[in-house]
């Protein structure tokens, strides 16, 4: 459940909003600036995982929870 | 020329006998739908038609308050209304004044029935709808495979997003066996775990919307722990499964569009937020630049030579004015030697012994003053102008002067 939290975008969003936030309104050491850097760099990497380019094709549910191509 | 008469007359005529039928004045006809056209100014244009034929039908737009849904061709309808001729083509036709749908009396009351005792029950409200994610990976479809509204989800759904996972469960919705379908269509999807589901078909009668008008349906809706979006028919056909569900779409295409995020947009949210964290990160960098760079000056106006150059210009300060102070003290000190040598000159005992006196000395040394100074047979020294004479006392007389 966490798991999927975390690559939940809308919450990596949020983080994102709240560490830009910091980095552009709160008064930090160099170092949190390094870190925060870091840290929204690396989130925006796990969003672009999250969405996983690869094109899906349209998948079809059969009556044993099988699943086919349409 | 006895018996002929003019067309107008002709049609007249019949449009009389028409207008003096008391049946045909008020008349409900029963039949499907055909041809129909909603024309701009308001009027509906149509005909009726059973197996045997057709009758030409309009309605006017100042009877319209007599409709109360939106006519389709396939429609079985009941309207009321007056059969009249309309003479320019010579053609009778129903003036309709009220149409009802034939046999939905019955269906729409059983509709009504149930949204007021689901209603009732809670199951409408909005404590138990579910946000729809913002940002789904897979989409669920119940749905029938080879209906319009599933093209239209993939069509929508793919140029939102083709990133996004859609699972189709092909759906009986409508006929015998829909209501159980669409039920397993949910349930089945469920355990899949999507993250979203939209259920729904296209459009068409009260009839063939009807399972979606099913209280099992409605239930099934209800519990789904993932979020439902309806997307039943048209706009304007409304089932008890929009009610229930977490969100309801007028379309299917409209479904699409509420369940599958645009990637593009997301695109830009996230390099939005790259170029923010990049200028802040600029900024935050460039705020300590500057500080370090006041520091360094101030470090440098701290440096010991900045102090060692102070102190040498200190010393040099003063040794000028040491060196000012003596020169000036020294000739103060020389003016006043001359001026006390000029002083001493004037009152030197040289030149009163030159004029004639003299100066008397004990052998003590004392200046002698007065008789009562020296006694008989003392010797004294008397200096005169060009040297001393050695002289003893013989006697002494002391005189008063007055």
């Amino acid at each position: 459940m966490s798991e999927k939290k975390k690559e939940n975008l809308e919450e990596m969003f949020k983080d994102l909003e709240e560490l830009i936030g910091k980095m552009e309104n709160e008064e930090i050491t160099l170092e949190q600036t390094f870190d925060l850097y870091n840290n929204g760099m690396e989130l925006l990497k796990k969003c672009n995982l999250s969405i996983d380019e690869v094109e899906k094709k349209v998948l079809v549910l059969d009556e044993n929870g099988e699943t086919d191509e349409f | 020329m006895n018996g002929i008469y003019t067309v107008k007359q002709v049609n007249s005529y019949i449009k009389n006998m028409f207008t003096q039928d008391f049946m045909l004045n008020r008349i409900y006809v029963k039949g499907e739908i055909s041809n129909c056209k909603y024309h701009p100014s308001g009027h509906i244009y149509f005909s009726l038609k059973d197996e045997s034929g057709t009758i030409a039908c309009v309605m006017f737009a100042g009877s319209r308050a007599g409709l109360s849904f939106t006519l389709k061709n396939g429609q079985r309808v009941i309207a009321f209304g007056s059969v009249s001729v309309y003479e320019r083509d010579g053609k009778y036709q129903l003036y309709a004044r009220e149409i009802k749908l034939d046999g939905a009396g019955e269906l729409y009351e059983k509709f009504e029935a149930l949204k007021r005792e689901l209603c009732e029950m809670g199951m409408f409200s909005d404590e138990y709808k579910q946000r729809i994610p913002a940002y789904v990976k897979t989409v669920g479809i119940v749905t029938a495979q080879n209906g319009a509204a599933v093209r239209d989800i993939i069509n929508v759904a793919k140029r939102r997003n083709p990133y996004v996972q859609l699972i189709l469960y092909p759906a009986l919705v409508q006929g015998e066996g829909a209501v159980k379908s669409i039920i397993r269509g949910i349930r089945m999807l469920e355990q899949q775990g999507v993250d979203v589901m939209i259920v729904g078909r296209g459009g068409g009668s009260i009839e063939e919307l009807w399972a979606f008008n099913e209280e099992e349906v409605a239930r099934a809706i209800f519990e789904c722990s993932v979020p439902v979006i309806s997307a039943v028919g048209h706009e304007t056909d409304v089932t008890i499964a929009d009610f229930v569900a977490d969100l309801r779409a007028p379309t299917p295409s409209a479904a699409a569009e509420l369940a599958v995020y645009e990637i593009r947009e997301c695109k830009k949210t996230m390099s939005a937020y790259e170029d923010r964290i990049v200028r802040a990160a600029l900024s935050q960098i460039g705020l300590f630049r500057t500080k370090a760079e006041r520091f360094s000056m101030r470090l440098k106006l701290l440096h010991p030579r900045h102090k060692l150059y102070e102190h040498r210009q200190f010393t040099a300060e003063m040794e000028n004015r040491i060196r000012d102070i003596m020169e000036r003290r020294l000739t103060q000190e020389k003016h006043r030697l001359a001026l006390n040598a000029e002083r001493m000159k004037r009152v030197s005992p040289l030149l009163k012994l030159s004029s004639g006196y003299s100066y008397i000395r004990s052998e003590e040394g004392k200046n002698i003053r007065s008789t009562a100074q020296v006694k008989r047979g003392e010797k004294l020294e008397i200096f005169v102008s060009d040297g001393k004479i050695e002289a003893e006392v013989h006697n002494t007389e002391t005189m008063i002067h007055g």
